[in-house]
């Protein structure tokens, strides 16, 4: 059992029903020639595709398992591509998943979120706001022109989070088809931030008065956090 | 480069930050304006009206933590999220309003987070432009701690080359490092702006004449990005191009 075994579950079984549906495209992101790095601030002037406003749609989520399925390297895509978008504002839903082995849940997750947040590309600005779980984007009309596209940025997702200590697997999910393919998403980042909220609050206030705490229904049910919460505890007593 | 305009209050700071913006905008130049002042001057002489200010940013930031999100990672990258909507775009031009604080308390942390993501935000741009509060204040909190450039605005008056040179004097103390220069604003004529600058150890830039065309804008509350070329603007451009934040 996993802390994000219910949200992997659902973000599987979304993916099994849009690819039915509409059909899904897969990169290997592994074999691809790197975008370059760098940290940009693209002005609305030079934007040539925005994703993931928030007015349209947008949501962003990491998910880890210890021994779940992970397909290293694959980035699968639900819509269109940042170069084929008809329109110059789309949609944005973003799925990390990792699979790795750790001592320390909340060091792991600090290193695979940190992974993502300090990971930028060329001509494309990215602003995420965890407590929405929001991640709002913008790519410049030069980066377009030269072919970015969600395989480069899910390919330097996945390489960044790979270079952390413990990750054995990472592979990423866009989707851009509609507001409410993003929407579908939405119970599975809600029910894993609830998580890593939960799990955050463990670790910085060592406090473990379940009658107060707004997080006890998620851990009274989510076996892992129920492990942490012991183990904490218990180290405290010691 | 960013580039804070410093002075008494009443010199036409303001006047000369919207002016620098006007020429940033004709010239192209991505450049990030901050009206740092809370009276929010600068908003109306570009006749801009921000759909959110730092201050906003600030209140979200504290409600953050008060919901229990202290984590420092997630509150950097959150600030960088709420100023982004906090920026009002106009071509090559984001304008970005501090707002006035309403609410008393102490959130240090939250202050210093702001600061480094403003700090870090001006460089992604090719120049940043600030409007300063009035005085010596922002300096001595070394909210300009990433200025490169002070630009010390005064008028004729002995007072308020003083002023000038005081913030000069804490600038150097507090931050160093950075260059300064000073403007002489609205003076008669060549001899009063020499006058009034004679005694001063600043570096001094120029002068500015007073000009029946920005006295109109300023009255008439009209947009500085429309404002035609006269002799005020000719005076404050080339004391910015002196001081390197544009080209003429």
């Amino acid at each position: 059992m996993g802390l994000f075994d219910e949200q992997l579950i659902e973000i599987r079984r979304l993916m099994s029903g849009m690819r039915d549906e509409e059909g899904l495209r897969e990169f290997d992101a592994l074999s691809r020639e790197p975008w370059p790095l760098g940290r940009s601030l693209v002005l609305e002037e030079d934007t040539g595709l925005e994703l993931g406003n928030p007015r349209i749609a947008s949501l962003s989520t990491l998910l880890w398992t210890e021994d779940g399925d992970v397909a290293d390297g694959r980035v699968t895509l639900a819509g269109p591509d940042i170069g084929e978008a008809q329109e110059n504002s789309l949609p944005f839903g973003q799925v990390l998943i990792v699979r790795g082995e750790f001592a320390n849940e909340y060091d792991y997750y600090r290193d695979v979120r940190d992974a993502v947040y300090d990971t930028h590309l060329e001509g494309f600005s990215v602003r995420t706001m965890p407590s929405r779980q929001t991640i709002w984007c913008r790519a410049s009309t030069d980066a377009v022109g030269s072919g970015l596209s969600l395989a480069d940025l899910g390919a330097a997702f996945i390489e960044a989070l790979k270079s952390v200590p413990g990750v054995s697997a990472a592979e990423a999910f866009f989707v851009t088809s509609s507001a409410s393919d993003v929407a579908r998403l939405s119970p599975a980042a809600t029910g894993a931030q609830r998580l890593v909220d939960a799990m955050m609050k463990m670790y910085q206030e060592q406090n473990f008065d379940c009658e107060t705490c707004e997080y006890a229904d998620v851990c009274d049910t989510v076996m892992d956090l129920k492990k942490i919460r012991k183990k904490l505890a218990d180290d405290k007593a010691v | 480069m960013i580039l804070a305009v410093c002075g008494k209050g009443g010199v036409g700071k303001t006047t000369i930050t919207a002016v620098g913006a006007r020429a940033l905008h004709a010239a192209g130049t991505r450049a990030l304006v901050v009206d740092a002042d809370p009276a929010g001057g600068l908003a109306m002489a570009l006749d801009i009206q921000p759909k959110k200010t730092l201050n906003d940013v600030r209140k979200e930031l504290i409600a953050e933590v008060k919901a229990g999100r202290r984590d420092e990672k997630d509150l950097a990258v959150s600030v960088d999220y709420l100023v982004a909507e906090a920026l009002t775009e106009m071509d090559n031009i984001a304008f970005l309003a501090i707002g006035r604080p309403e609410d008393v308390g102490c959130y240090c942390k939250v202050n210093v987070i702001l600061k480094d993501a403003i700090d870090g935000l001006g460089r992604l741009f090719d120049v940043a432009l600030i409007d300063a509060e009035a005085g010596i204040e922002q300096v001595n909190r070394k909210v300009m701690g990433a200025v490169d450039y002070v630009l010390l605005v005064s008028d004729t008056s002995a007072k308020a080359v003083r002023v000038a040179e005081t913030i000069k004097e804490v600038a150097d103390r507090m931050v160093g490092g950075e260059g300064a220069g000073l403007l002489v604003n609205r003076a008669r004529d060549e001899g009063e702006a020499a006058a009034a600058s004679k005694d001063t150890p600043l570096d001094v830039l120029g002068w500015v004449p007073e000009d029946d065309t920005v006295r109109s804008f300023d009255a008439s509350q009209k947009s500085f990005f429309e404002l035609p070329d006269c002799p005020a603007s000719t005076g404050i451009e080339s004391a910015l191009s002196k001081a390197g934040l544009i080209q003429t």
